[in-house]
């Protein structure tokens, strides 16, 4: 078990695990809000195609949450 | 720094492993790129962890034997984690940059693969539409059920595995909605019978389907997705429909997540970008042309490119490897390609086209928009602003429709709704293949751009 933060809140994760996956586990499904509507969207491909599950990942934006593994101590945001 | 190497592959599924393999002994020395983080490709996803991996795959085997052979290779260079963003040639190479690296060589095998079909319909930007393969990847390669009440629906024999890998895990299946009619099997079966394996491998996933009391239907489609207040899925419009996919009867289904998928489209953004040449397959879809010998049709003579797997046509993991096995000996130019692989290639061929007549996507699918209903999830046009585009501004095809709504130029380029788009046109095959092609494979920041010293 490693632990990660959402929105500044600390989560826990398996080792391994995409960061779709470890917000999933823990009831997590939005990513991030749309630019011009300001919907909310979340994981919908799953395999770095769609660029929906964009978050700000270690302050870094539009990262792809679904093909990057999660890791101890990475700050994860919703991306707005 | 520039990495050469004899024969690049790129993708690391069933269809690149086996290129690399066959590549590296019949002598040439062999780079193999794939941007994951473990080889396997979409189909051999997994966790690196053995037993969660024998557990998650029914036929995990011969996916593990072929990645410790390409591993142990010393033949055989992997570079993992290596998303290519750009292709061309230049002084009569082929030149690829990662965002890390550039690869430099004379000879190319594309075996990119496939991604899930999707079709637009009102509600599929809901966060818990997902698609069928989102399902698969987060319980193959994170050991992780996709919620709490899972339909899966929309066409394929992908279906089956998907839902009874769910349902074999412990995650509960509410409902699996097949869109073809169970008698449109028959169509198939004579090919179906001549592979035997594939009939046991689906009997066993209708067997688990069965043995957990999950409803499967025939002739059902979702056909609207509804958000509760917190603006996550709360439920689908399940349809029973004919088969031009028109609305019979709806009902209503509760459901967190929706996993649904219409088949592949092939990843052949590689091949837009170095001008190889692409068609049309029968199923629809753009796909990259190739020979006898799986080589794929460009214009310059010092250089050789070669596509395997789902790239050149839909057709599964057996007629991937046999593909790619091919692929890997004619450009290490091996004269030992045997009729029986070509014979092995023929047959998975004849298997994949009857299974493509078996699950169809009618037209009707487009009934189901409404004018909200967004087409380019990326950019949010609606199909009102395409239907404009088309009827007020004069768009006569998805190139027209692009330049004056946006639709297919947000961040996937057109990879999800470009299909889509193509279909609602009714468009030609050079629409098609011009709106599938992509000058950048991948979008990288201007940021990325200036520390590579490209601005």
């Amino acid at each position: 078990m490693i632990t990660f933060t959402f929105n500044g809140v600390e989560l826990f994760a398996i080792s391994g695990q995409s960061v779709s996956a470890a917000l999933l586990t823990n009831n997590e499904r939005i990513t991030r809000y749309t630019r011009i509507n300001n919907s909310p969207r979340g994981l919908f491909c799953g395999i770095g195609v769609c660029f929906d599950c964009l978050l700000i990942i270690d302050g870094k934006p539009n990262q792809r949450g679904c093909i990057t593994m999660v890791q101890s101590g990475m700050t994860v945001e919703i991306q707005k | 720094m520039i990495i050469n190497h004899q024969i690049l592959v790129l993708g690391g599924g069933p269809a690149g492993l086996n290129a690399a393999k066959y590549a590296a002994n019949a002598g040439a020395d062999v780079g193999l790129i794939d941007s994951g983080v473990r080889l396997g490709g979409q189909y051999w996803r997994h966790t690196g962890d053995i037993s969660v991996d024998h557990a998650m795959h029914h036929n995990f085997d011969q996916g593990s034997l072929l990645i410790d052979a390409v591993l142990t290779n010393p033949q055989i260079k992997v570079y993992l984690e290596c998303q290519i963003w750009s292709v061309s040639i230049v002084n009569d190479s082929i030149v690829l940059r990662s965002l890390f690296q550039i690869f430099q060589t004379q000879k190319l095998i594309i075996a990119t693969g496939a991604y899930d079909r999707s079709i637009p319909f009102p509600g599929w930007d809901i966060p818990g539409v997902i698609t069928a393969g989102a399902a698969q990847a987060l319980l193959k390669g994170s050991g992780v059920i996709a919620g709490k009440n899972i339909v899966v629906a929309g066409t394929g024999p992908f279906l089956l595995p998907v839902a009874a890998g769910i349902s074999r895990h412990g995650g509960n299946i509410v409902g699996v909605l097949e869109a073809a009619y169970k008698t449109s099997w028959v169509k198939g079966i004579t090919t179906l019978i001549r592979s035997p394996f594939k009939i046991v491998e689906g009997f066993g996933y209708i067997k688990t389907l069965r043995k957990n009391k999950v409803e499967l239907r025939f002739g059902h489609a979702v056909t609207a997705a509804h958000a509760g207040a917190d603006g996550l899925l709360e439920s689908v419009t399940v349809a029973n429909i004919d088969r031009n996919f028109n609305v019979k009867s709806t009902y209503s289904l509760k459901c967190d997540v929706a996993a649904i998928s219409w088949g592949f489209t092939p990843d052949t953004s590689i091949a837009g970008a170095l001008d190889v040449r692409q068609r049309v397959n029968h199923d629809g879809s753009v796909i990259i042309e190739v020979d006898d010998d799986q080589r794929a049709i460009q214009s310059n003579a010092l250089i050789e490119i070669y596509a395997a797997g789902e790239s050149t046509g839909i057709g599964g993991s057996e007629l991937a490897l046999a593909e790619g096995a091919i692929a890997g000996l004619a450009a290490a130019h091996d004269p030992g390609i045997s009729n029986q692989l070509r014979k092995l290639r023929r047959r998975a061929q004849k298997f994949a086209h009857t299974l493509s007549k078996v699950y169809p996507v009618a037209s009707g699918w487009q009934s189901w928009l409404t004018s909200e209903t967004l087409i380019c999830r990326c950019e949010e046009v609606t199909y009102q602003t395409v239907r404009e585009a088309a009827e007020e501004l004069g768009a006569i095809d998805a190139r027209g429709a692009k330049l004056m709504t946006r639709c297919g130029m947000g961040m996937c380029q057109g990879r999800i709704c470009g299909r889509s788009i193509s279909d609602l046109f009714d468009g030609n095959q050079v629409d098609r293949i011009q709106f599938a092609s992509r000058p950048i494979i991948t979008p990288i920041t201007l940021g990325e751009l200036a520390q590579e010293g490209l601005l």
